[in-house]
């Protein structure tokens, strides 16, 4: 009998492929290419665990870079300072990240709206100044830094960081596409008549808020081993916080895939500009920004939706 | 021995500040009646609501639900112990589908919670919109919509915040019709609502408020007849 070959297996084979060619780049892509590539998919992490909270939830995370930071340190510090293999400095970083989270979560996500927001930027803030502080200089270096070489191929930084954006997105997909996403959408929607429906707000908002911080702080550990550099003022800076939100608007909050094409979009973008038009560049992408926000508020895939393009309806 | 009430009310306490909501305010809803509670606006009777559902808690007092202390409890706990509730102001999952906010409530997954979902769309005559944005329903859909959601969570005690406001006749003939038969299957309903007409014609009891004060109890028929209550509501 013959068998259909459905949409579904259509998609997957269109992911197969996608993987295979990407896997194969380092065989034949200049170092340019792998390092563009690399910037890519990091930032896709990003902005895929920004969306996992924030686009689900609607509490808007401007602490972004205290996750980067903070997986990025403590992987850095072990590799760095206690000779730790990059493989095993990089989940320390990213479990130490998600551990204080719970913390962080308990108390801060009592809070809702623009005090939720500004209470992560001080905390990122707050940890900034502190990591440079003389106080704290012998266990993380101070403002100077801390240069390490971990000892790892650009093309391996590749591969992994590849998996780690594949794994992302596909744990993304499942709760996206599961009844905890929704409950996550309806605490988005109206957090006060989700709980009167039964929905344990608090919990799911903290998994949430310590899963995000478990994926960015991996892929903030992979992009300062990267670097071989970490040093407060850029590990917590709001340049990190702020774009991949930017790169999540230009692909579509709340949805799987926006944060990928947001960020692969953008550093494309970026790139052509910086390379062309060094002076003026970041006017210009400045204004393409905001016609972008002003006519696709939704995103390019929420646009894409609102017109019919994609299907609106969610899988559940 | 006597079935414990559904939901028992013991001289509970509510201040804002220097405003007293609800003062030394005490009854009890038998299971399976349909509950009337009226009175001027600022009575209690939505912070009444708050109190049960646990979105606030009360000052003094305590609150039983079945035998079972619910005071301090938080609003989730008590909504899985069979207490639902729909809002004054409607207050449903807009960019969510019909079918998506019924299946968010339902308990577990799989195929029995997406047939139950079906089963209460067809109930509220809304499936044919199942895969529709809850807000592009007209008014009287979208509360609809909220008193099935309230029934996605099998509550046993549903409270009403003025169901019948702001409706068509026709839908409110049809959501009145709704809760009689829910009644008959054995859920017990709490009414607020300030058409006099929907109290009377559909309520056994009823329980009249006034400055967060119980000022009357009793069947339909005896409280229109309560000289007391007559008072306060018309001035006579």
């Amino acid at each position: 009998m013959k068998r259909r070959f459905g949409n579904k297996n259509r998609v997957w084979l269109g992911i197969v492929l996608l993987m295979i060619f990407l896997i194969s780049i380092p065989f034949f892509a200049t170092d340019y290419w792998i390092t563009l590539l690399t910037l890519i998919l990091i930032f896709t992490v990003y902005a895929a665990g920004w969306n996992l909270f924030s686009g689900l939830t609607g509490y808007t995370n401007f602490g972004l870079a205290w996750f980067i930071g903070s997986g990025g340190y403590v992987s850095s510090l072990l590799i760095a300072d206690y000779n730790f293999f990059w493989l095993f400095a990089w989940p320390i970083g990213a479990l130490f990240t998600s551990i204080v989270s719970i913390g962080v979560g308990y108390i801060l996500l009592r809070i809702k709206g623009v005090y939720f927001a500004i209470s992560m930027v001080a905390l990122t803030e707050g940890t900034r100044e502190l990591f440079g502080t003389e106080y704290l200089t012998p266990i993380t270096h101070g403002g100077k830094g801390v240069p390490f070489i971990a000892g790892i191929k650009l093309p391996t930084l590749y591969w992994a960081i590849l998996v780690l954006a594949f794994l992302t997105l596909m744990i993304c997909y499942r709760i996206f596409s599961s009844k905890y996403g929704l409950r996550l959408l309806a605490i988005r929607e109206d957090e006060q008549a989700a709980e009167t429906l039964g929905i344990h707000t608090t919990r799911d908002k903290i998994l949430a808020f310590v899963l995000s911080a478990f994926m960015v702080g991996l892929a903030g550990a992979i992009h300062f081993t990267y670097q071989n550099y970490i040093d407060p003022s850029f590990a917590f800076s709001i340049h990190l916080t702020l774009t991949p939100i930017v790169m999540t608007l230009f692909g579509g909050v709340g949805t799987v895939f926006g944060p990928v094409i947001g960020a692969t979009l953008f550093t494309f973008i970026h790139e052509i500009l910086w390379a062309e038009l060094t002076l003026l560049y970041m006017a210009i992408f400045g204004g393409i920004l905001m016609v972008l926000i002003l006519f696709f508020p939704q995103g390019l895939l929420g646009w894409m939706k609102e017109r019919g393009i994609l299907p609106r309806i969610r899988k559940i | 021995m006597p079935k414990d009430p559904i939901l028992r009310i013991e001289d509970v306490v509510k201040k804002f500040g220097e405003v007293v909501a609800l003062d030394h305010c005490s009854f009890a809803i038998e299971p399976g009646t349909i509950t009337g509670l009226i009175g001027p606006n600022g009575a209690g009777k939505t912070t009444l609501f708050n109190l049960i559902t646990g979105v606030l808690q009360p000052d003094q007092g305590h609150i039983y639900l079945k035998g079972e202390e619910i005071t301090g409890k938080r609003p989730y706990e008590i909504a899985r112990k069979g207490v639902g509730r729909t809002y004054q102001i409607i207050r449903i999952f807009p960019k969510m589908t019909l079918f998506e906010n019924l299946i968010v409530v339902g308990k577990g997954t799989g195929k029995k919670v997406t047939e139950r979902a079906m089963e209460l769309l067809d109930l509220v005559k809304l499936s044919d919109k199942k895969d529709d944005y809850a807000s592009d329903l007209s008014f009287g859909q979208q509360k609809l919509l909220s008193l099935a959601q309230v029934l996605m969570l099998d509550a046993e005690l549903i409270v009403l915040d003025e169901p019948a406001a702001g409706i068509n006749p026709t839908l409110q003939n049809d959501l009145m019709t709704l809760i009689h038969q829910l009644n008959r299957a054995g859920k017990t309903f709490i009414i607020v609502e300030h058409d006099m007409n929907v109290i009377m014609g559909h309520c056994q009891n009823a329980i009249a408020l006034n400055y967060g004060q119980k000022i009357a109890e009793g069947s339909c028929d005896a409280i229109q007849k309560d000289e007391s209550l007559l008072e306060h509501y018309f001035g006579r």
